[in-house]
């Protein structure tokens, strides 16, 4: 509690619930509302078009589980989410230190590595589609001018060359946030602290370790915990490359998740399969939490 | 000053594979968006004349403008709606102490978590049941409704910093607490309105798979989803439409947001640790 706080004349009461109602119920209809729904078809008999026949208890959760679909997909969602959250905070870390410098240009640079982020990530996944083209692509032929490349790589027609690529796309998208957050913990280090490090004699690398590491943790923490929920759920990229193809090769939890709902018509599973990915989404970011304030504990 | 010209050269430097990597596909887009139609398929940097006829044709050819009218009003009206909810919302939490405080915040947190996609089979149950599949009202509230925790962190972290003392001294000069608010609090919160405002219809503009799940016909379709259904499925791409369409769509959000990305690291920055 802040101080000034507990002596200002607040009148207790209605007020402050009248005031986050509005917002509450609105939030709640429309996102709790469909989560009941889910849970309903869950553990229904339903047809394609959503018509309830009947209760199967957890049958639609055993299936999922026993779908060889559902298990690859899971383990990519996993490569996925590790690999786009990490990636971009091995890129985002150094980029936020460079951006926080004062250099020529600062303006300029900050606005190019946030310009990902204005972009639908739908119209970067399809330009990157185009670029990744065989035989007319601006990947094969810029790579190929620089010497990378002898022959034309068809990226998207086998997931060994596709997947890594929709990863890089990922991290790429993911890099403007994670600066945004990490940017903002850099401004809030006050300038003294590296100064007073400064007049005792620290270098910029015992200035780095001690002082910028440990204030930088809990925005680093709110960077993974944060793009995990992003990058979990991230459905454009692979449905606008390759809509999981080919041959369910790049399927990740979300696109298998809605070729189950629209396309196969299988309501019931994956609205079992929606409530599971909730669940194992709030696991992991409950053991993260637990993880970080356990180590807060042991220092 | 020759000290700061040679770190800008390293700053530059470093920077250097990153800003290639986020400006390729700009650069893609805009070459293709301007190479005539027979030499799009060569991949080529320099098309041999500009064509810019291809704005008109795509026009044409795309669906462009209904589709651009029905992102606009998406865009205004689901941002509209979340911010006459939010913001009493951000300042009830931000200067009144109640029971279940924690509780709503624990609840912007979950619905944070909740993606679009995660419930997309339920909301789409619920939109066939009052018949509101396939129009742009649907998703108009389900868009408001999402951008609700967003709008509530980011217009609290701004609130935080205006001080109470303003309100309090317009109190003590006998103003009740709903004219405090009107006449000194909002006018204060302005720049942060519009700047969270702006934030929510980037997103709502932006947004792929609630559109493509809820939207069935060419009439309702966003941009997005227009701009998708050239590519999807489809034996030839004229990918110089695709370009310009999308180059056309990105724009003017891009523009927007390089000229207010700064008040997002303040406000972000602030909310994310509290």
């Amino acid at each position: 509690m802040r101080p000034g706080r507990t002596g200002s004349v607040v009148p207790r009461g209605l007020a402050p619930i009248a005031l986050v109602l509005p917002g509450f119920v609105l939030a709640a209809l429309i996102i709790l509302w469909p989560v009941l729904q889910l849970g309903q078809i869950s553990v229904s008999e339903v047809n394609r078009f959503g018509q309830i026949r009947g209760f199967v208890g957890l049958e639609n959760y055993a299936a999922v589980l026993a779908d060889p679909d559902f298990l690859a997909s899971l383990l990519r969602t996993g490569i996925w989410t590790v690999g786009i959250v990490g990636g971009a905070i091995v890129v985002g870390l150094p980029v936020a230190i460079i951006l926080h410098q004062d250099f020529y240009g600062r303006g300029i640079a900050r606005v190019i590595v946030m310009l990902p982020w204005a972009v639908s990530i739908t119209m970067t996944a399809i330009v990157w589609r185009w670029a990744m083209n065989g035989e007319s692509g601006m990947l094969n032929s810029g790579l190929r001018g620089l010497g990378v490349l002898d022959t034309n790589v068809t990226w998207l027609a086998q997931a060994s060359t596709a997947f890594p690529m929709q990863i890089l796309i990922g991290i790429l998208v993911t890099v403007p946030f994670t600066v945004t957050i990490l940017l903002g913990g850099l401004s809030s280090i006050s300038d003294d602290l590296y100064e007073a490090a400064r007049l005792e004699g620290a270098s910029t690398w015992q200035s780095f370790r001690r002082i910028t590491v440990p204030l930088m943790k809990p925005f680093l923490n709110i960077a993974v915990v944060l793009n995990t929920i992003y990058v979990f759920n991230s459905f454009p990229i692979i449905w606008a490359t390759t809509q999981g193809g080919p041959a369910n090769s790049t399927d990740i939890l979300v696109t298998y998740l809605y070729k189950l709902g629209f396309q196969f018509g299988r309501l019931g599973e994956a609205s079992a399969l929606s409530l599971l990915m909730f669940a194992l989404l709030l696991a992991l970011l409950v053991l993260y939490v637990a993880l970080i304030s356990r180590g807060e504990a042991d220092r | 000053m020759s000290r700061k010209l040679r770190r800008s050269l390293w700053c530059w430097l470093a920077l250097s594979p990153l800003v290639v990597l986020t400006l390729f596909p700009f650069a893609v887009m805009i070459v293709t968006a301007l190479k005539p139609a027979t030499e799009v398929l060569s991949p080529t940097w320099w098309p041999s004349r500009l064509a810019w006829e291809n704005f008109v044709t795509m026009w044409a050819a795309t669906n462009f403008g209904p589709a651009l009218l029905n992102s606009l009003y998406v865009g205004v009206a689901s941002t509209l709606l979340a911010l006459v909810v939010s913001i009493p919302f951000a300042y009830a939490l931000d200067r009144f102490r109640f029971r279940g405080q924690g509780a709503l915040r624990q609840f912007l947190l979950v619905t944070q978590m909740l993606s679009p996609i995660v419930v997309v089979i339920g909301l789409f149950r619920i939109a066939a049941a009052l018949g509101m599949v396939d129009t742009v009202n649907s998703i108009t509230v389900i868009y408001g409704a999402f951008a609700i925790a967003f709008t509530v962190w980011m217009l609290q972290s701004y609130f935080a910093t205006i001080p109470r003392d303003l309100e309090e001294a317009a109190w003590l000069e006998g103003a009740s607490r709903g004219q405090a608010l009107v006449r000194v609090f909002l006018p204060l919160a302005v720049p942060a309105i519009a700047v969270t405002a702006i934030f929510a219809f980037i997103n709502a503009w932006n947004e792929f798979v609630i559109a493509l799940t809820m939207l069935r016909s060419q009439d309702s379709y966003t941009l997005p989803i227009q701009i998708f259904s050239l590519v999807a499925g489809r034996y030839t791409i004229e990918w110089h439409h695709v370009m310009a369409a999308s180059l056309l769509a990105t724009i003017p959000v891009a523009v927007i947001f390089a000229w207010l990305q700064r008040y997002l690291v303040k406000g972000l920055g602030l909310g994310a640790v509290k």
